[in-house]
């Protein structure tokens, strides 16, 4: 943040130079804006060919490996190059059948059958078969990396003819759909990895030396091919000759690893890249009514919520059900959005609106300081109370959490309570406390692990999010017990049902107030079309066009 | 010593500068009910970013704060953080400083280490290490910052006293059978202040800057409490609105040169040996 003065001068100096060198080359994007040997090159040859586009995304990563990719970024580049055989193609709503044509659960739900369709070939022209599918996802499992997690509940796999995938799971688990989406079980070019170290066996978290060739080259059967990753630079993709499916007209991607947000909003308005995925609500400002950029303002899946523990030991007076309510229907959940900016929503409950089974948002009319009084009231404390509100240092999306302590602080001294806010660093005290449920009241934010709404069933009573405010099963039993009802319920319309029952169920009580959903800003060049929000690849490039 | 004051703020025109500013600050800080026109952790969000009107003399921040009475109140913690550690560091490294140099051999050594260990850290990230752990509020802060500045004094002070020791009317008390503390406490100390002075009155400045560093870095009170270093840091954000990070810098700036200013004063008067034609 306090790099911004010095990114600002420096992309001034990098624009002068551009205009300098470059001419009259209008929205033509030309890689490497910042040396001069790019753009030399760049003004008559093809390489800035109409058909390329230039994308900035943020860092935080070190490998394009897809068996150790978790991240937010890299599945952006592993969606390009590899597919799943499941996809979100919208934001919103359930994952859909990619590599796979049809899929069937037991009545158990212990076992989903899934059907490969016919005449897939990877980039490398291999036809990809259902032992690519085991491979990979065996390759993920043993290789033990952060991603891991996600086939915790495939107990074994196996394949019955070069079709068909059997996977039996630990435990009826209605997201496996969703997680098969996940980046780090796209499927790879068994035969090429294996020819440079790959193995799925189970020591291959010291066997496989796959990871090397997989940062240089991607080995998938995706729309794009990775021709170059320069760590923390650049990423260069270029058009699978191979594809079997349908391709978009984009010939060429350069991806650049460029955080800053001023950078971005710089070099988007003299047209050096096309899609600016870390826009600020501030630098959005500056390009509102620039000519031939689009933005878009919209709400993420990573949520600020206030946690109010159930253990009167740490919660005190926030532990009071009454008080609880009191809070909920005190704070202003449309003035919070305006601090976190355009594009932010509250969610209605507890599942964030975008994910299958949300009921979507709380309206504002929610809030009523007078009726919140009158809990406060009937909970015994009608003058008023005193309350320590710890927050942490850090930020949510880029929004301060202790942006939000100071507007709940604001709010609920409108009904006599009395917030004293307690500021403690993240490092020094306020993760182990978190972790351990011994915080009173915070506010805190969460953002999801992969994209499926039973990520959030960890807020019920006796989950790990739950257990952290105190709030075991015993003491809700009923809305416990609705988590294993989640994880059954395999099919979309029973899991919808279940979920918003979960959903009204905390819609007024319990110790969680989802505030808001933060926003994520996308700045982009018009001349392009299918630019989206998208929560599980930070942005979808197998959607986009050219005009 | 009252007419050299007045000759000094008839010639000095500096330090008179800087004694009106911080006279303005103080008279502020203290009237600050008084004087600002709103309530500084009031929010309005109807009213945020707003640019400087005759409204909001100095415009309004994110949660549509006015940043006129913010700074007014600002005042407060930065004058109370800076005079306060100055003193207690003072205060303190004076009399380490004073026995450590007085009684000199062993004990001296021991204690000198000490001090020296503590200087031996970068002082910034000191205070920072200090505070991180002990959590951030008022207190705190000051605390870190006294333990980050008193060995300073401490050291000053040994090096006066070595040389003040040695003067005759100690020898004297001695020889008439004072005891070591009664000529501590009233020969070496009151012959050695002076320096001591000097340097606390530049000294305040310093720590105000600090205090509001380390206000900027998100370890100073809780918000919403307005503190400059903290609203320094809230108008980052915000950097094509001048005035959310621009005022409360000015107020910094004005408070530390107005020490400053005072402490250069100061230093004429009391230093005999930079005492010109006073």
């Amino acid at each position: 943040m306090k790099k911004r003065f010095l990114a600002i001068a420096l992309s001034l100096v990098m624009a002068a130079g551009c205009v300098a060198c470059g001419g009259g080359t209008d929205n033509a994007s030309e890689g490497g804006s910042g040396s001069a040997e790019g753009t030399e090159g760049a003004a008559g040859t093809s390489e800035g060919g109409s058909g390329t586009v230039v994308v900035a995304m943020g860092a935080g990563f070190s490998t394009l490996d897809p068996g150790y990719v978790y991240e937010k970024y890299p599945p952006l580049i592993v969606n390009a190059c590899y597919e799943n055989l499941f996809k979100f193609y919208d934001n919103e709503g359930a994952p859909e059948p990619c590599l796979a044509d049809t899929y069937e659960f037991s009545e158990d739900n212990l076992t989903l059958t899934v059907k490969l369709k016919d005449g897939i070939t990877f980039a490398s022209g291999n036809t990809m078969t259902s032992a690519d599918v085991l491979f990979s996802i065996n390759r993920c499992k043993n290789l033990q990396g952060n991603p891991a997690f996600i086939a915790d509940t495939i107990q074994s796999m196996e394949a019955p003819d070069e079709k068909t995938i059997v996977f039996h799971l630990t435990q009826p688990d209605s997201a496996i759909l969703s997680k098969l989406t996940y980046s780090a079980l796209a499927v790879l070019d068994s035969a090429v990895v294996k020819e440079h170290g790959g193995t799925d066996a189970e020591d291959a978290s010291t066997t496989d030396t796959a990871q090397a060739y997989l940062d240089t080259a991607s080995a998938g059967s995706g729309m794009y091919v990775m021709t170059s990753y320069i760590p923390d630079e650049e990423v260069v993709l270029e058009k699978n000759p191979n594809y079997w499916g349908e391709a978009t007209n984009v010939d060429k991607y350069i991806i650049k690893i460029q955080p800053d947000a001023n950078t971005q909003m710089m070099t988007l308005s003299t047209g050096d890249i096309d899609v600016a995925l870390n826009m600020t609500d501030d630098t959005m400002a500056e390009l509102s009514g620039a000519e031939g950029v689009e933005i878009i303002n919209a709400a993420t899946k990573t949520v600020g919520f206030v946690m109010m523990n159930m253990n009167e030991t740490y919660g005190g007076p926030v532990s009071n059900p009454k008080v609880q309510q009191a809070i909920r229907k005190a704070l202003d959940y449309s003035g919070m959005q305006i601090i976190c900016g355009e594009g932010t929503l509250t969610p209605y409950s507890v599942i964030q609106s975008g994910f299958m089974g949300s009921k979507g948002e709380r309206a504002a009319e929610y809030t009523n300081v007078e009726e919140a009084k009158a809990l406060l009231a009937e909970a015994g404390y009608a003058d008023g109370l005193d309350v320590d509100l710890t927050v942490s240092d850090l930020d949510m999306e880029g929004i301060l959490l202790t942006d939000l302590a100071q507007k709940i602080k604001d709010d609920l001294s409108q009904i006599g309570i009395n917030v004293n806010i307690v500021s403690q660093p993240w490092a020094a005290g306020y993760g182990d406390a978190y972790r351990d449920g011994t915080l009173g009241f915070t506010v805190m934010y969460w953002g999801t692990d992969y994209n499926d709404p039973n990520v959030q069933l960890e807020f019920l009573p006796g989950g790990v999010v739950g257990l952290r405010a105190g709030w075991t099963a015993e003491m809700a039993p009923e809305l416990a017990a609705m988590y294993q009802e989640t994880m059954s319920a395999t099919d979309n319309n029973d899991r919808t049902a279940v979920l918003e029952k979960i959903q009204d169920a905390m819609y007024e009580d319990g110790p969680f107030i989802m505030a808001v959903q933060a926003p994520a800003h996308i700045g982009y060049n018009t001349r392009l079309e299918g630019v989206a929000i998208s929560d599980p690849y930070a942005l979808d490039v197998t959607l986009i066009n050219i005009k | 010593m009252l007419r050299s004051v007045k000759k000094l703020f008839r010639s000095n025109y500096l330090f008179t500068f800087g004694v009106i500013i911080c006279l303005a600050w103080v008279t502020a800080a203290v009237l600050a009910p008084v004087i600002a026109p709103y309530d500084p952790i009031a929010q309005d969000l109807t009213l945020r970013l707003k640019a400087p009107s005759t409204e909001h003399l100095f415009g309004t921040d994110n949660f549509g704060r006015d940043i006129f009475s913010r700074v007014i109140y600002g005042g407060r913690y930065s004058l109370l953080a800076g005079c306060l550690t100055v003193i207690i560091a003072g205060g303190i490294g004076t009399f380490y400083g004073a026995i450590a140099g007085y009684v000199g051999g062993w004990t001296d050594n021991v204690m000198m280490r000490i001090s020296e260990m503590i200087l031996s850290f970068p002082s910034l990230i000191l205070a920072m290490i200090i505070n991180a752990v002990m959590g951030s509020n008022l207190f705190n802060t000051m605390f870190a910052l006294v333990i980050v500045a008193w060995p300073t004094y401490a050291r000053l002070m040994r090096s006066v006293v070595l040389s003040v020791k040695e003067n005759e009317y100690v020898t004297a008390s001695e020889a008439l059978g004072a005891s070591k503390v009664r000529i501590l406490l009233r020969e070496i100390i009151p012959n050695s202040i002076s320096s001591v002075l000097i340097m606390a009155t530049t000294d305040i400045g310093n720590q105000i800057l600090m205090f509001s560093t380390l206000s900027f870095l998100g370890l100073g009170s809780a918000p919403p409490t307005p503190e400059w270093g903290m609203m320094v840091s809230d108008g980052v954000d915000y950097f094509n609105k001048f005035w959310v990070a621009g005022f409360p810098g000015l107020a910094i700036f004005t408070m530390a040169v107005g020490a400053n200013f005072i402490g250069d004063g100061l230093r004429d008067l009391l230093d005999p040996k930079l005492r010109k034609e006073f």
